[in-house]
Order: C-alpha cells, then sequence, then structure tokens
C-alpha cells in the first residue's frame, strides 16, 4: 500500500517540508547522505531517518520508494534531483512527484511527465515583482 | 559526423585522438580551464569551457543535431542531465555516457539514454558469458550487448559434423556467419559440408547464447560416430595412396 510521504534532501526545505508533513500526521522518510542534516528536524518529528546515497537504485527501494505516494526532492544538486524525479516516475511510478530545480531551464526536461517543478528563481521573481507592483507588503 | 564530447579527462583525450583525423566535426566541451588547454594544445581542437548539462554551454558550442554525443563526466547524474538535455532539447541523435556505478548501466537505458557504458558491468558480462562457455566457445559481443558472435569448434562426434549447412537445420535465432578452415574462410552456403576441426562464426541474440551452444554440442548416435570415422579412415587411406 502507497501510504509513504518520502523527502530526497534534507536541507532547510526538504526539513521543513519533513517537520510539517509530520506534524499533519503522515508516515514520513526522510534520506539525506549527511547525518548531520537530520539535526535540522524538530524534537516532534516522529518520521524515518535514513543517511543513505539517494542516487543507488538499491538505496531508494530500501527507503521504501516502491510504496511511497508523494515524494519531495530537494537535494542541492539540480542534476541529482533531475535523475531522481525520472526514476522516481519511471521505475518507481511515485503518483505524486514534487522536484526542486534551481536552473529553469531543467523544466524542459520533465516536460508532460506527471512531475511538478519547484523554482525557487521563479519564486523570488514573482514574488518581487509582487512587492514592486505594491501588490504585497 | 558530428561529435559532441563533453566532460572528461584522459578519456576525452582518448576519444578526441580517436576521431580528430577522420573528418568528424569535433565539438568539445569541458568545465576545466585545465583540461580544455590541454587538449587545445595537444591536439589544436576548440574546446568550450562550460558546464555541458547547462542548456547555455549547449547553445554557445552548437551541438545541435550531433549524431553522437558522448558524456564523459565524473558524476553519473552530470551525464544524465548531460545526454538527457542534448536528445530533448538538442536533438542529438545518438547519446551515449559512461557510468562509475554499474546499476546505472539498465537505469539509464529505460530513462532513454541509448548507450551507457560502465567498466565493472562490462567486466561482469565479460565474465558471465566466458564462464557459461567451454573453452572451445569464444564469445563476443557487439552493438552494446544486443549481438553475439560465438566462435565454436565442431568436434567429430558432433550431429552437424561432416553434414551439408542445410541439412544441419540451424535454429531460425542463429545465422552461421562464416567458417574458418585453416588456412581458408569459407562464407557458406546452402551446400557448404561442415567437417570436424571447422571454426563457425555465429551470430545471434545473447539470450539465445545458451540455445545455441546447445544447438551446435548436439552428439551423433553411437553407431554413426564409429561409421563416420570408418569413412574419415578411408577417405585418409584414399588421400594418402594419391
Amino acid at each position: 500500500m502507497r501510504n509513504l510521504t518520502i523527502i530526497l534532501g534534507c536541507g532547510r526545505l526538504g526539513s521543513s517540508i519533513a517537520n510539517y508533513s509530520s506534524q499533519m500526521g503522515e508516515n514520513v522518510v526522510v534520506v539525506d547522505p549527511n547525518k548531520l542534516s537530520f539535526e535540522k528536524l524538530n524534537d516532534a518529528f516522529s518520521g524515518i531517518t535514513i543517511a543513505s546515497d539517494s542516487t543507488d537504485i538499491d538505496e531508494l527501494r530500501d527507503a521504501g520508494l516502491e510504496d511511497a505516494k508523494e515524494v519531495v526532492i530537494t537535494t542541492g544538486d539540480d542534476n541529482v534531483n533531475l535523475f531522481l524525479a525520472y526514476v522516481c516516475c519511471k521505475i518507481f511510478e511515485v503518483p505524486y512527484i514534487y522536484v526542486r530545480f534551481d536552473d529553469p531551464d531543467k523544466g524542459l526536461l520533465i516536460q508532460g511527465m506527471p512531475i511538478k517543478a519547484i523554482y525557487p528563481f521563479q519564486l523570488s521573481l514573482d514574488r518581487f515583482n509582487l512587492l514592486r507592483a505594491g501588490v504585497e507588503k | 559526423m558530428k561529435i559532441v564530447i563533453a566532460g572528461g579527462g584522459p578519456q576525452a583525450e582518448f576519444i578526441v585522438s580517436m576521431f580528430k583525423d577522420k573528418k568528424n566535426n569535433l565539438i568539445v566541451i569541458n568545465p576545466s580551464k585545465a583540461e580544455a588547454d590541454v587538449l587545445l594544445k595537444r591536439y589544436r581542437v576548440p574546446v568550450y569551457v562550460g558546464k555541458p548539462w547547462r542548456r547555455k554551454s549547449l547553445e554557445e558550442a552548437d551541438a545541435y543535431s550531433a549524431d553522437a554525443f558522448i558524456s564523459l563526466c565524473e558524476k553519473d547524474t552530470d551525464n544524465f542531465a548531460t545526454c538527457l538535455a542534448a536528445k530533448q532539447i538538442f536533438d542529438a541523435k545518438k547519446c551515449i555516457c559512461v557510468v562509475s556505478n554499474p546499476k546505472n548501466v539498465d537505469i539509464y537505458k529505460q530513462m532513454g539514454i541509448d548507450a551507457v557504458i560502465s567498466a565493472s558491468y562490462l567486466l561482469g558480462q565479460s565474465v558471465q558469458s566466458e564462464t557459461s562457455l567451454a573453452s572451445m566457445l569464444k564469445t563476443l559481443s557487439l552493438e552494446n550487448d544486443k549481438i553475439t558472435m560465438i566462435e565454436a569448434v565442431v568436434l567429430s562426434k558432433y550431429r552437424i559434423a561432416s553434414l551439408p549447412l542445410k541439412e544441419c537445420r540451424f535454429p531460425s535465432y542463429v545465422s552461421v556467419a562464416c567458417i574458418y578452415r585453416n588456412p581458408d574462410v569459407i562464407i557458406p552456403k546452402g551446400d557448404t559440408v561442415i567437417l570436424p576441426k571447422d571454426n563457425l562464426l555465429l551470430v545471434c541474440a545473447p539470450s539465445d547464447q545458451k540455445k545455441v551452444m546447445n544447438f551446435i554440442r548436439q552428439e551423433k548416435p553411437k553407431a554413426e560416430v564409429i561409421l563416420s570415422k570408418v569413412v574419415d579412415k578411408r577417405k585418409a587411406r584414399k588421400a594418402t595412396k594419391e
């Protein structure tokens, strides 16, 4: 049964999403090669942390990708994120995939795929334009 | 032929040296300025310094519609992203990349990369092929393991020995490409007789390799073996008298 929310990459964004999802009562698994990054998770976090290389297919399988209902990919490397998004979509057929890209051009490579991308650059630009237009304060 | 070589240290040098003199249009992209300088100095080819997985670098290098796009970056994921961009944005006809994790060979192919090369994977495949065969069978993998060429020595006890090719009834999944009968090379026709000690070069798919081996190794009924030995001896005597 697909009931896991898996976060790949436990930086500021990944850990915040993990904390929020855990608080919402979801079964959360966080994967990051660096154990120290799990210190960003708060004390109320009740999910599972796995320190492993998420670019290895067997490590991903061990993390429970086959049982994932959604995956959030937020490692610090766009190429790793692109690879993971493809693996989650084409190999593990995860229903909901969210990925962060610093380079907006990466979006061209996931066109037509059920992968939702987040671009911090685009979000910042949109916010700036809104602030400048005086729509938001 | 337009060939793009992305990333890589000594590997890029080797590939450049292979294709430089053969009227190819070589485009080299390397993220390292030092490596780019080496390639420029040694082989006098223009090198674009930039990350090959970035669209801008590929645009600047005019990497559109390459006949072959070879990605030799250090990290597997960089090679994946580079090949994907080459294929989907820059219309590369064939993308080839190297990987250090052998598990990625099948995964990358499944995700659209045409050819993926891993030293460990090739070593494993080679050992597997060699160990699955007897010493008198040699194999050669072609086209990224899609075609296998088997060299088989025909023993006198084999059913196919002393039979014309058309009577051997080779299965449809294998083809006899050539017969080496020292010192001659014979391109076989239906009436070509296969003799003991002939070296057969057989072409088949890797998945059919075992079935082909089993077919070749089928033995004659014992009475037939004795009879054929007698016939062979008579032929030998006749030849010495003549």
